[in-house]
């Protein structure tokens, strides 16, 4: 009895410590980035200010996210830094650089978007496309792994995702004529457990879906951090845009899977099933935005849900056990797509490939939806996200393949006299529809964070960092961070105070109550 | 016969070789360049390119060095991460457009006249050329080396035709209904910072302001249809001679990456 109270007791504390803490790139395994903190919330958000500012000195786009746990927060900056901090204060406990050797030529970005934590391990990814294993005690390295060449166009930019004793890891490089994979090394030993590849050889189930041998560098990078979930034991993970990006002759067929989400055992990195979103795709809209996991009611009946802005202008809800497309709806400017068939394939409409004259066409080729985090409430049970709103005109010409050259098979470029903007929008992800939205001057790359306080915090690509009304939109607080921000803030409670961290040029901020 | 055959194969093969090097250009050429100088080269934005002329220069290397460096003082951005090859076959590309055919454009005005109706119509309440007018306006100093005589003769008529991006107007309708009109020197979600007509800057909040409209492509300059055939000839032509060196050496911004 007693023994199944310290083990209750044990459970609990774990619970709440993650509540209060930030453990994953997401927050969460679901990718939902909701926090039950509510110190901090609609009626005295106005008061919140500046807590402290940690100055990484780090050139570059700062688009880690932070993770805080037992106490300590850490973080990595642009290039291969890492920091471990006094998240109360921001004051330095250590400071570790990786040093990518000389003579490498990096593809995708010095930018890297945060670490992975399991007992006294970091992990973090690097633009040379290694995984480094650190002791969160020191900053020592403890061991470090090739995942694949530069020399052959990877790199990697994303947070790990840590499952049980594993850890799993994607690459960058889908404009560079890479096979695009994830992988799974063990925590101890750093030693490869399994590789799934992105894109299937000749003969394997998807195989078919590529002319000749251009499955050999049909990218299908994996540069955004997976979802799990424990209960059906199957992490989700978006594949990236095929190559040559613009240029589709040479890879006739659908190009599985890229486009796509894919459901994998975590054990064995086995297949369980893959929806594309973007069949055959040509505009370079990765599907690595994240699948975002809850669940709720669904036409009757409590689902297992799967939902995803993409990049592709739509949003998606699946069924995650079994990969079943529910339905899926434009949520900006498209004129792709003429809808879907009762499995979910879209419907392309005709003249929208890009050509050597250039074509005109929405969304443009950065999105829609792209990086930035999305979120999930369930008081509100609304979905919440940032996107682009532009249009493009895409240009193509038959590449050449160089390894580990660009193989973009072409350009695009803004609309003459078309601005774009930002959007921040609150969907019902049972019906895609639309229930209140705000917009931004620029198109941005801010992603979302949501709170038990009643609040939507994001910011834009002026620099302004923002709190919303969850429910009804309306802006409640902002300041103005000098740079324009390019990842999601995160929320944490320390010595019973809620903190809330948003990175800005080069300098960590975080804002609590007076 | 037999001796042609063998020197006529070899020959095919490097021409081939050379129409696909110069498609690629081509099609470099369209994805990158065409926005300013137009799909065929004969400008926009960026000077004409098929007139074979150019202040910079016309070699190879006086090519490469434009596309990958910039132009300062110029809206000419550095091209800096064009790989090697598709350097070489978008020169190639570039210098074909005129075609060693000399197609020099030859402005039918009266230079020496032109600067008169520059003054006559106190064109440097707005413009600057060199250190003299008013920095309200685009500046004119180099204006001919980066114009084809058509743009300008359209800018001059119809200035509405392009109003690129920096020169857009926006017009603030304060709450007590004061209206102020100028070109947008910044803007964000909550505010946006003016040049007046003063040369002035005039900086709102949003919310503290009634309205603020975007004149987007109609311009701010007054469209001057109705001034007679040679007048207008003569302006360009003072326009098209002004070659000097920019004072507002803009920074060059490399292109942003997308993942």
């Amino acid at each position: 009895m007693r023994f199944a109270l310290c083990m209750l007791a044990t459970c609990l504390a774990v619970k709440v410590q993650a509540q209060e803490g930030w453990t994953t790139y997401w927050g969460d395994y679901g990718g939902t980035r909701y926090r039950t903190l509510d110190q901090i919330n609609t009626a005295n958000v106005n008061d919140l200010r500046l807590a402290w500012i940690f100055q990484t000195g780090v050139p570059g786009r700062f688009q880690t996210v932070p993770l805080v746990v037992d106490g300590i927060m850490y973080l990595t900056a642009a290039g291969g830094h890492a920091f471990a901090i006094d998240p109360a204060s921001g004051r330095q406990l250590w400071h570790y650089e990786y040093k990518v050797p000389q003579g490498v030529k990096i593809c995708c970005g010095t930018q890297n978007r945060g670490l992975a934590k399991i007992d006294d391990r970091l992990f973090m990814t690097t633009p040379d496309a290694h995984v480094v294993a650190l002791d969160a005690k020191s900053g020592r390295v403890l061991w470090d792994v090739e995942i694949a060449s530069w020399k052959n166009g990877y790199g990697a930019t994303m947070a790990p995702l840590a499952i049980k004793d594993r850890v799993l890891v994607g690459v960058s490089g889908g404009e560079y004529g890479i096979r695009g994979l994830i992988d799974a090394y063990d925590a101890v030993t750093g030693k490869r457990v399994w590789r799934f590849w992105t894109i299937p050889e000749k003969g394997e189930p998807g195989g078919d879906t590529w002319l000749a041998d251009s499955w050999k560098r049909g990218g299908g990078p994996t540069w955004m951090t997976g979802t799990y979930d424990p209960g059906l034991n199957l992490t989700y993970w978006g594949i990236g845009n095929p190559g040559p990006d613009l240029f589709g002759k040479e890879r006739l067929g659908d190009n599985l899977y890229t486009g796509s989400v894919v459901a994998l055992d975590p054990d064995t990195g086995k297949l369980k099933w893959h929806y594309q979103f973007t069949p055959h795709d040509t505009h370079d809209w990765d599907a690595t935005e994240t699948p975002v996991l809850f669940d709720a009611e669904y036409k009757g009946r409590k689902r297992n849900l799967l939902a995803q802005a993409n990049r592709n202008a739509f949003f998606y809800l699946l069924d995650r056990e079994t990969g079943e497309f529910l339905f899926a709806k434009a949520y900006g400017r498209q004129n792709w797509n003429d809808g879907f068939d009762e499995k979910g394939r879209p419907k392309a409409k005709p003249n929208t490939e890009p050509s050597p004259e250039g074509t005109p066409l929405c969304p443009g080729l950065a999105g829609g939806a792209n990086w930035m985090a999305p979120s999930y409430n369930p008081q509100t049970g609304l979905f919440y996200f940032t996107y682009l709103e532009q249009c493009d005109v895409y240009f193509s010409a038959p590449p050449e393949f160089i390894d580990g050259k660009p193989y973009w098979g072409s350009m695009s470029r803004g609309v003459t006299d078309d601005h774009g903007w930002g959007m921040l929008k609150a969907l019902d992800p049972l019906t895609g529809d639309a229930k209140w939205e705000f917009r931004f001057f620029h198109p941005g790359w801010a992603g979302t964070l949501a709170t038990s306080g009643g609040l939507l915090f994001t910011g834009d690509e002026d620099g302004y960092f923002m709190a919303f009304d969850a429910t009804s939109g309306k802006l409640l607080w902002k300041v103005s961070t000098g740079s324009a921000l390019a990842t999601s803030p995160i929320t944490y409670r320390l010595n019973g105070k809620q903190y809330v961290t948003m990175p800005s040029g080069a300098a960590l901020l975080t804002f609590a109550l007076p | 016969m037999r001796g042609l055959l063998v020197f006529l194969v070899p020959f095919l093969v490097y021409a081939q070789g050379a129409k696909s090097d110069l498609d690629q250009g081509r099609a470099v050429f369209r994805s990158n360049c065409a926005f300013c100088h137009g799909m065929t080269g004969q400008g926009g934005r960026g000077p004409n390119l098929v007139s074979g002329q150019s202040t910079h220069g016309r070699t190879d290397a006086d090519l490469k060095r434009i596309i990958t460096k910039g132009v300062p003082g110029s809206s000419m951005p550095s091209f800096s991460d064009i790989e090697d090859k598709e350097l070489a076959r978008l020169v190639l590309f570039v210098k074909a457009l005129s075609g060693g055919v000399a197609t020099k454009e030859t402005p039918s005005g009266n230079a020496a006249n032109g600067r008169r109706v520059y003054a006559r119509h106190a064109c440097s309440a707005c413009h600057r050329i060199g250190d003299e007018g008013s920095v309200y306006g685009p500046e004119l100093t180099r204006i001919g080396a980066g114009r084809s005589l058509a743009y300008l003769r359209e800018a001059i008529v119809n200035p509405s035709a392009d109003v690129p991006p920096e020169w857009e107007g926006v017009e603030v309708v304060e709450k007590d209904g004061t209206e102020v009109r100028g070109v947008r020197v910044n803007e964000d979600t909550f505010t946006v910072q003016l040049r007046d007509p003063s040369q002035k800057f005039r900086m709102f909040d949003k919310s503290e302001v009634k309205e603020v409209r975007h004149l987007g492509a109609t311009s701010l300059m007054p469209a001057y249809d109705g001034m007679p055939k040679e007048m207008l000839e003569d302006l360009v032509s003072y326009l098209y001679s002004l070659r000097g060196q920019g004072a507002d050496a803009k920074a060059i911004q490399p292109r942003k990456g997308v993942q």
